[in-house]
């Protein structure tokens, strides 16, 4: 681990390199997620994120990104019916993978030099055993990434954290994908920013007005183009996207 | 004739073989995981962060809650064994790097080191280096940074840090004393919280009341009361603010 020479910068430019490689569509998060189900010995993979916004009563855990058909009790749904709550309330606390073991009392998922740092489901509930990684971004980009695995699995623990931390890189590319998606389909101006700031702040468009030395009519223009580009119905919408987005703050 | 139980085995499944080459770290990987874990699940953050921060390397660990570095005073800070000058000296720049990225940039930053020197005027131990590395991981609706000093010239492992950073989130898990935000939802009630998604979706007053089923009046008063409570003048502001706190 330590080398008595060797500069700060070397390590620098790999991370920005690995940091502006862009990811440009879903077909490049596919192979990441089989390498990773390899890597596991697992029988196949899905990516389930949390929807529904605010309010926790709302919250659901929805599939993307599967590679685990339904057939037999395969397949994500039983996982969401069976564990789902659970998982939910598991990640508003948690960042420790998850493992679960099958019916069949010859099929389970263990990890026994990891402990600790692992939370056993309740067990004997599905039809398959299989690992889950919960996945925390912020206020977006949340979910798991689950592993349907066969027979009996024992994990070591380097290799669950090296899964796991590729699970949190490959969620923060689909959150770039998805942020892609909603970008607006016009650059916004300097001035349409600055009245969506300023209306986000609090100002009327008297008051923004009279702050950017502008008329009235002017402001409205661009809180209305503005609202156009974020492809939104009113400008309480477009605010929204626009902090949401990282427009303004 | 002979069964040998080893101690931690007993009672347990035989599992599969582990691979060879894994046998030589098995007992340093033990070390990496036993003691961080029983340290943290009583509470005491700063061993478990020193077993860490031993194995990447670093000399100098701090645990900060992230999302309180803006708050006056060292509250934001977990656990850490920085000189507490550098601490004090680095409170602003820590709040000023905070609030000049975006909810979007923080989430697309987890578990990414970065990097950052100390100022020319702030007293760093001999031999430690100027630049620290810091990197952000998510615990339920807590994020915290985990800010590391480094010996001079000492190169730093990019997975290492990952892992580091992965484990450190392992053991907030299951500290008692919960480094958890505390509930400041700010008293919006859930109804509240509905119209104020509703909002920011661009419904009107009469859309919200038709979707929610109750009188125009009644999303009104909800609306006003978030107001109120939020210390609002507009609607435009109301949403602002909860699209900054993270309530839609």
């Amino acid at each position: 681990m330590a080398y008595p020479e060797g500069p700060f910068e070397t390590v620098r430019e790999d991370l920005k390199a690995s940091t502006s490689r862009q990811v440009t569509s879903r077909s490049d998060i596919f192979p990441k997620l089989v390498s990773l189900q390899r890597a596991l010995h697992a029988r196949g993979f899905a990516v389930l994120r949390v929807t529904g916004a605010g309010m926790l009563s709302k919250r659901r855990l929805t599939a993307e990104y599967e590679n685990w058909p339904a057939a037999h009790g395969m397949g994500c749904e039983p996982f969401i019916a069976a564990y789902g709550e659970t998982l939910l309330a598991h990640i508003e606390t948690s960042l420790l993978p998850v493992l679960w073991s099958a019916k069949e009392s010859d099929s389970f998922a263990e990890a026994s030099d990891f402990v600790p740092f692992v939370v056993q489901l309740e067990a004997r509930v599905l039809a398959y055993s299989g690992i889950a990684f919960p996945v925390r971004l912020g206020a977006v980009g949340n979910g798991y990434v689950m592993f349907p695995t066969t027979g009996t699995v024992d994990l070591p623990g380097e290799v669950i954290l090296d899964v796991h931390g590729r699970c949190c890189k490959l969620m923060t590319e689909i959150l770039q994908l998805d942020e892609r998606r909603a970008m607006p389909s016009e650059a916004l101006s300097e001035r349409e920013i600055a009245c969506l700031q300023l209306a986000g702040d609090g100002r009327i468009s008297e008051e923004i007005a009279d702050h950017l030395k502008l008329s009235v009519h002017t402001v409205n223009a661009y809180l209305g183009s503005a609202t156009i580009k974020l492809d939104s119905v009113n400008r309480i919408q477009a605010i929204a996207k626009a902090i949401r987005l990282g427009y303004i703050t | 004739m002979d069964v040998v139980l080893s101690g931690d085995k007993i009672g347990s499944r035989k599992a599969p073989a582990v691979a060879a080459d894994a046998l030589p770290g098995l007992s340093s990987r033990d070390q990496l995981t036993r003691k961080p874990a029983t340290a943290s699940q009583a509470g005491h953050m700063s061993a478990s962060l020193a077993v860490l921060s031993e194995y990447v390397g670093a000399s100098h660990f701090l645990l900060a809650r992230y999302d309180l570095v803006q708050e006056h005073g060292l509250d934001f800070v977990v656990s850490s064994n920085w000189p507490f000058d550098l601490v004090r000296r680095l409170e602003s720049e820590i709040a000023a790097t905070y609030s000049r990225s975006t909810e979007l940039d923080k989430c697309m930053s987890v578990l990414q080191p970065k990097f950052g020197l100390l100022p020319d005027d702030a007293a760093v131990p001999t031999g430690i280096s100027r630049q620290y590395c810091s990197l952000t991981v998510s615990v339920g609706r807590t994020r915290l940074a985990l800010m590391l000093l480094f010996e001079e010239n000492f190169v730093l492992s990019p997975e290492l840090l990952r892992e580091v950073g992965l484990l450190t989130g392992y053991c907030v898990s299951l500290s008692t004393r919960k480094a958890q935000k505390s509930d400041r939802d700010f008293e919006l009630t859930e109804r509240e919280l509905e119209c104020l998604f509703w909002i920011a979706e661009g419904k009107t007053s009469d859309e919200i009341a038709t979707i929610l089923g109750i009188s125009r009046n009644t999303i009104n008063n909800y609306i006003t009361s978030v107001m109120r409570k939020t210390a609002t003048k507009t609607r435009s502001e109301a949403i602002a603010y909860a699209v900054r706190n993270n309530l839609v």
